[in-house]
């Protein structure tokens, strides 16, 4: 991709800066007005934007009776945790909680394996056909995944691979490793070529080089990737619903399964479950912040 | 992996440097045969058959199933994934453009406010449909009830459960996640227009409107081009918020190509119709994907 990953994040982190002294000058009644909009957009996008996490939040805190009101409270007169022990409390919620837990992180460090040794590939060495790979590395992040799942479906019936970890890892693995890839050949790139041949001087081998020169410098990189990695299947929905059953099945079609399709949703349940399946999300979201530009670049999180 | 620990050459490397280069690329190219390549050819193949998902077997009956697609349900449902596509496309855009924009000013704690408009991408897929959906809600929905509140209707209205504005709400719930993400992308394209110009084309007193014109725009248009043309592409071929939210209703309100082929085959477990139906869908996708790879070219030069 064209989009230059490291410039990009360098330009981001340093906060837009505008001379000390505009400040203090007094603003004229032009930059006054446009200084205006600009807090007029950020208002309401902001209202748009944030009320319906605070939403999430308090209904997830209310007491069931305050909750299921024609005219519910906006703000609340009664809190609850009763909502998030009851959660802690359920046994099948668990089950999808763990196996959340086991597909994502296997899917993180196949990832970046598999991906490291692609983009390493790309970026340090020259051959036919190697555009041409990487555009279609790009490309496959665009195919209808719901057109795909259906003969995927098919094949893993074929081989026996319904309800595993391992359909959803394989499938998961190959939907992370486009942006994977274009993100750890930006890092590649930046390591000097005469490095590594430094090291094949030295009398280190190829995989040595790799594994023992390279590997180390790209840590920072290898680590955003995983967390990359981690949040895409964290957050899958329809591959997860799909490809497994009830005993292995990932939250979020767990979640679809124990709330929704009742008479009535316990929406402050569901709201409580909503918030926590989303911690370990915004917590890696924190860590990426640094890196998160490229990465959106490279075809984001949420494909 | 066994397979690379094989191969591993003797120092000073039997291996040439392109054997050793395809080496590493194997594993994920193997991955990328089973898991893509393979599906999606056999995929369009199957659409030349009558063939159940749930049934061995199935029978060659050439074009027939295009024909009823296209003979029926596709125009439809391209018609409703269009609606979706360019709602869901060009709010979230403009949204995103006026955000940066304003953060982009110079405005005091834009960082920190860019961190936090940045909540609603974060959040998983899942939890944003259920969160629209309890907004949504007809009886005890906070929308209805802020509308009741303010005068505006009587009694709740069913958002997901009506014709008429089942789609606005499914698109009005992919435009929150997704706005975040264009204003990220465009607010780095705002970072490369020299500020220096800006200033020089207001002391030569060019308004506001003006300056975006002349000065912004044209250092934008590349990137905007390719964010625009990527979420209409992702949204083309959309699945959860819909899915969660509606399932496609009421009345296949809001059925676009993911949530027919998807039902097609696992609730009908007609695969040959199924497949027919996503190798069109396919086809269109991939001139939308045509067009982007070249803005992606034009961008990049």
């Amino acid at each position: 991709m064209s989009i230059d990953v490291a410039g990009k994040r360098e330009r981001l982190t340093a906060a837009p800066s505008r001379p000390r002294t505009a400040r203090r000058h007094r603003l004229r009644p032009e930059q006054r007005r446009s200084r205006l909009a600009a807090w007029t957009a950020v208002t309401v996008i902001g209202l748009f934007g944030l009320l319906p996490v605070y939403w999430l939040v308090i209904t997830a805190l209310t007491p069931d009776d305050r909750a299921f009101q024609i005219r519910p409270d906006l703000f609340p007169r009664e809190i609850t945790l009763g909502h998030f022990t009851k959660l802690a409390e359920n046994e099948e919620l668990f089950g999808y909680l763990v196996n959340s837990v086991i597909v994502s992180v296997v899917t993180s460090v196949l990832s970046v394996l598999v991906s490291a040794y692609m983009a390493y590939s790309f970026s340090k060495f020259r051959y036919r056909g190697r555009r041409s790979l990487m555009h279609m590395v790009l490309a496959s992040q665009m195919f209808p995944q719901a057109l795909l799942l259906v003969t995927l479906y098919a094949v893993f019936s074929a081989t026996g691979l319904l309800n595993t970890y391992l359909a959803l890892v394989l499938s998961f693995t190959t939907f992370t490793l486009p942006l994977c890839v274009w993100m750890l050949k930006g890092i590649f790139d930046t390591i000097p070529d005469a490095l590594v041949e430094a090291a094949s001087i030295d009398g280190a081998s190829r995989w040595r080089t790799l594994h023992v020169v390279v590997l180390p410098l790209a840590a920072p990189g290898l680590v955003a990737a995983g967390l990359f990695a981690f949040v895409r299947s964290w957050n899958d929905f329809i591959f997860a619903l799909t490809l497994t059953g009830s005993g292995k099945q990932t939250l979020p079609p767990g979640l679809v399964h124990t709330y929704l399709g009742e008479f009535q949703t316990a929406w402050p349940d569901l709201m409580a479950a909503s918030f926590v399946v989303s911690i370990p999300v915004v917590a890696a979201f924190m860590v990426l912040q640094r890196h998160l530009v490229g990465g959106l670049a490279a075809g984001a999180v949420k494909g | 992996m066994t397979t690379l620990g094989r191969a591993r050459p003797p120092r000073g490397g039997r291996l040439s440097d392109r054997g050793f280069a395809w080496l590493l690329l194997a594993p994920g190219l193997a991955m990328f045969a089973a898991i893509i390549i393979y599906p999606l050819v056999s995929a369009l193949a199957t659409g030349f058959f009558e063939q159940s998902l749930v049934r061995p077997g199935r029978s060659f009956v050439g074009l027939a199933n295009f024909r009823e697609a296209l003979a029926g349900e596709f125009w439809p449902i391209l018609g409703r994934t269009l609606e979706f596509t360019l709602g869901a496309t060009v709010l979230p855009f403009l949204l995103g453009l006026a955000l940066a924009l304003a953060l982009n000013s110079g405005i005091r704690g834009s960082g920190v406010l860019r961190g936090l408009f940045l909540f609603p991408w974060v959040i998983p897929g899942v939890v944003v449909s259920f969160l629209w959906m309890w907004i949504f809600n007809a009886n005890y929905g906070v929308l209805n009830g802020v509308l009741t509140r303010m005068g505006l209707i009587d009694a709740g209205i069913s958002w997901l459960g009506r014709t008429d504005t089942a789609m606005l709400a499914v698109i009005i719930t992919k435009t929150w996640a997704s706005f975040p993400w264009m204003m990220v992308m465009l607010l780095a394209g705002l970072q490369t227009v020299p500020r220096e110009l800006h200033e020089a084309a207001a002391v030569d007193g060019a308004g506001a409107i003006r300056r975006f014109r002349s000065v912004t725009w044209p250092h934008l248009r590349g990137i905007a081009a390719i964010v625009f043309l990527l979420e209409f592409i992702w949204n083309f071929q959309h699945f959860d918020t819909i899915y969660v939210l509606t399932g496609g209703g009421p009345a296949g309100a809001t059925k676009t190509f993911a949530v027919a082929v998807y039902d097609t085959a696992f609730k009908g477990f007609d695969l040959g119709r199924a497949t027919a139906l996503g190798a069109l869908w396919m086809v269109l996708l991939l001139g939308i994907v045509a067009v982007y790879l070249r803005a992606e070219r034009k961008g990049a030069s």
